[in-house]
């Protein structure tokens, strides 16, 4: 690198400063409160205030929230495996919707509650 | 003035840990209170977001104070800067991930920026009353920055954090060649690359510094 190119570059160093002399205040009161909340991780740092004590215990409290949510949605999971399989139609039932549909009578048959005492009354 | 003399030079000889004073809250509050403007820059030239260089900023610096406070105070100018530059580049990586799920759907809407379009054409002049020059050197002043801001952003990558690394930190080229993960000579090429193609770019629009 040589003397103009260190020259140059210094030039544009010192309006570089100026720019950054320049930040507008919000952008300042970011980065101050991000130097604030890098220090307060400073070992030995002073206690949090009562705002920095409150955002912990929200913390420790979301982060115990979260996991008893993962626990309440295994369980619920498992619950409904096992409805659904108790549900499922026996092996009784699936043989009386076989015989059914197989049957030449129609279905509309059984529903007539005389046609069920015919039945009940007839030697098969 | 800028924080400490050139550290992280392999050949110094190694001294007793016990022997060095560690830096205290008082030490560390006061070197970031002097980065942190410079390293919001430097993150804004990269990632061109005022919110995303805010955060990229705050992370460097719990990374330092989590990390790396029981370090000499000689020390923390380049751990900061290695810290930054790291967290920078892991911006890059998310958004190259997130890019994978995206560039579908921006190909199908399209993206509406005019890619050809030479940003230094059209910068708008900041309103700055703060300095007792007069209105017209105020905005001459105000205009220059921006385009020197632009130019910078307009570097490739390497060559800028070279540039601002070793002329803005003011930290020694063994130094950047250590964080920039590359040899001395290649921190020089970029370095004198830098400078050229700013002084190109300013002279195309008519600035002489």
């Amino acid at each position: 690198m040589n003397r103009g190119e260190d020259e140059f570059a210094r030039t544009i160093v010192q309006r570089l400063d100026e720019s950054a002399a320049r930040l507008d205040a919000g952008t300042h009161a970011r980065l101050v409160a991000a130097r604030t909340a890098a220090l307060a991780r400073y070992p030995g740092a002073p206690a949090l205030g009562l705002a920095g004590n409150v955002r912990v215990f929200v913390e420790l409290h979301l982060f115990g929230a979260r996991i008893a949510a993962v626990v309440t949605a295994l369980m619920i999971a498992t619950a409904s495996v096992v409805y659904w399989q108790s549900a499922a139609p026996n092996g009784d039932l699936a043989d009386l919707e076989i015989s059914l549909l197989t049957d030449e009578l129609p279905i509309n048959a059984y529903l007539d509650k005389g046609f069920d005492s015919w039945l009940k009354r007839s030697p098969r | 003035m800028r924080w400490g003399a050139p550290c992280g030079l392999p050949d110094q000889p190694p001294v007793p840990r016990r022997a060095i004073p560690l830096a205290t809250q008082k030490e560390l509050s006061d070197f970031l209170a002097e980065v942190e403007r410079r390293a919001y820059k430097q993150a804004l030239f990269s990632v061109r977001d005022d919110h995303l260089a805010l955060d990229i900023v705050q992370d460097a610096m719990l990374k330092l104070t989590e990390s790396y406070a029981g370090r000499p105070p000689g020390e923390l100018p380049l751990l900061f800067q290695r810290i930054l530059q790291n967290t920078i580049r892991d911006f890059f990586r998310r958004q190259k991930v997130r890019a994978l799920w995206t560039s579908p759907l921006s190909s199908l809407f399209g993206s509406g920026a005019d890619e050809d379009a030479d940003p230094l054409e059209s910068l708008e002049v900041a309103d700055d009353s703060r300095f007792s020059e007069p209105p017209s050197e105020q905005a001459e002043r105000s205009q220059v920055l921006a385009f020197i801001e632009k130019a910078l952003e307009r570097l490739p990558a390497r060559q800028r954090q070279a540039f601002l690394l070793r002329y803005w930190e003011e930290l020694d080229v063994a130094a950047v060649a250590s964080i920039m993960g590359c040899s001395e000579g290649s921190v020089k090429t970029h370095c004198s690359r830098a400078t050229h193609a700013l002084s190109v770019m300013l002279g195309k629009q008519g600035i002489k510094l």
